[in-house]
């Protein structure tokens, strides 16, 4: 009787970006969702086509924000395989550690917004908050809060400093997780909002290429931080939960800032008892590759991403090509929120942490 | 009733968390009055000292910001454009003398286009490299 459309977005407050859902409502439940992406499309791939392999590097930062240093990670050694460099090994454990430290401020951000959306406030401020230690450490290294631009071809730009203070900031940090446990791992409201909604099975996310957090929610273990070289000498379990509805999704990610500190504690000790080159001292002006395409990937907090470079002997990149989590986290939009009610379409979005600008390139 | 009893413990819970941080110390800082203590490393206005006009900063930089303008090798003006410029720091970085450098000046908010025009090279300096 009362089927009607319903426009959600382009601007709305909660969807963090700017996606459009165009929803089939028939009373309050939702029979069909329709994904409209490509506002927030600034043409990445093109652009590289049109810059050198240099000249492109400080722009991939920008494709996904919250998770800057894992972008520049995949370029970086994308175009380290196509001239088949050697990195020195204490720039490598400087790239695991920051990669890390800036998963745990991805996952802080995606829980303090996360639970605006459901209406509570306050842990909103305590996750920002504790991701302020660690965006004012990536500034003091770095010299930015966001866009790192950090990693250069061959190692990373300086050597790591005020190692001293890292260790005491990620362990206020975990304590600080006890209390978010607190307020809402037996809070009766965000149970019954998130518990059981949005289930989605193994094979389901396999089908539709989901990775990350949400993959491993649903009874997966996999994580492509184990298949990588770079985490060999790094023990962490892979944080793992079977239901695959909302709430295992939020225990997920809780649990994988505890292992990313697990990681942290390890590189630390690394790199206060060793000393070396952290850059092959590379000076890729007139930079020019040939013949040749090399892929990198690495395990972000949203997913797997993937760099693709094609090269033809010029000093500019011929193709470029990412492939990023949250672009199939969306596309399995319209299967998990059919069925349900339009106030859990905010609870189901919000749970697959979804970065628009990640989604449209 | 069980449940219910655990839910009323849950909720006050975490109501007596939320109660104990309006005892402590506040972490935000008042901007305008309060100003931010910047990094060293911070990558904010440019400024040049010694400029030997190779053109590297310009062929590196990601958003053509720079216009350097030469005469009989001598560095007459230097022009960075704040419209383009994404302060991605590749500029400092790459330049063989340490010419250019990223200060601390962090607002470059004006009401007038020609204000982030900004010209470094002034008259002084192109005397002093005489």
């Amino acid at each position: 009787m009362s089927r009607m459309k319903l426009n959600l977005g382009p601007q709305h407050p909660s969807t963090h970006g700017v996606l459009r859902l165009i929803l089939d409502v028939d009373g309050e439940k939702i029979s069909g969702c329709e994904p409209v992406i490509g506002y927030l499309h600034r043409g990445m791939e093109k652009m590289a086509e049109g810059m050198t392999y240099l000249q492109y590097l400080p722009t991939v930062d920008r494709i996904d924000y919250l998770s800057g240093f894992f972008n520049s990670f995949a370029y970086v050694s994308a175009v380290e395989k196509l001239l088949k460099l050697e990195i020195p090994e204490r720039a490598s454990i400087i790239r695991v550690l920051l990669m890390e430290l800036n998963r745990i401020a991805s996952h802080l951000l995606w829980l303090g917004t996360y639970l605006l959306d459901l209406g509570a406030v306050s842990p909103f401020f305590y996750t920002f908050r504790e991701r302020e230690l660690i965006l004012n450490y990536f500034e003091k290294i770095s010299g930015q809060r966001m866009m790192y631009n950090y990693f250069v071809f061959g190692g990373v730009r300086h050597d790591i400093e005020f190692l001293n203070e890292i260790a005491p900031m990620v362990k206020t940090i975990v304590e600080k997780l006890g209390d978010y446990e607190k307020l809402l791992t037996d809070n009766p409201i965000f149970i019954s909002r998130t518990k059981n909604t949005g289930i989605l099975s193994r094979e389901e996310a396999l089908a539709y290429s989901i990775t990350g957090p949400n993959l491993r929610a649903s009874n997966s273990h996999l994580d492509f931080r184990s298949q990588s070289d770079l985490y060999k000498n790094f023990e962490f379990k892979i944080a793992k939960a079977d239901e695959g509805d909302c709430f295992a999704r939020y225990k997920v990610r809780l649990d994988e800032i505890r292992e990313s500190s697990k990681i942290i504690y390890q590189a630390v000790d690394f790199l206060a008892a060793t000393t070396g080159d952290v850059n092959t001292g590379l000076k890729p002006l007139n930079l020019k590759i040939d013949h040749g395409e090399a892929f990198a990937d690495v395990e972000t907090p949203r997913g797997l991403t993937t760099c693709c470079i094609k090269s033809d002997g010029t000093d500019k990149p011929y193709r470029v090509k990412w492939r990023t989590g949250s672009f199939y986290a969306v596309q399995i939009l319209p299967k998990l929120l059919i069925g349900n009610m339009i106030s859990d379409v905010m609870a189901i979005y919000g749970s697959l942490d979804v970065m628009l600008p990640e989604v449209d390139r | 009733m069980i449940k219910i009893l655990k839910s009323i413990k849950a909720l006050l819970e975490g109501l007596f968390t939320v109660v104990k941080h309006l005892f402590k110390k506040s972490v935000t800082l008042q901007y305008p009055e309060e100003r931010p203590v910047l990094p060293e490393r911070f990558r904010g206005g440019h400024t040049l000292n010694g400029c030997i006009g190779c053109g590297i900063c310009r062929q590196v930089c990601p958003c053509n910001a720079i216009t350097i303008k030469k005469v009989e090798k001598k560095v007459t003006s230097y022009t960075i454009n704040l419209r383009q410029c994404m302060f991605c720091g590749n500029c400092q970085y790459y330049c063989p003398v340490g010419a250019i450098k990223m200060g601390n000046n962090f607002e470059p908010a004006t009401d007038c286009n020609n204000d982030l025009l900004k010209e470094l090279v002034t008259n002084n300096e192109s005397e002093a490299d005489k």
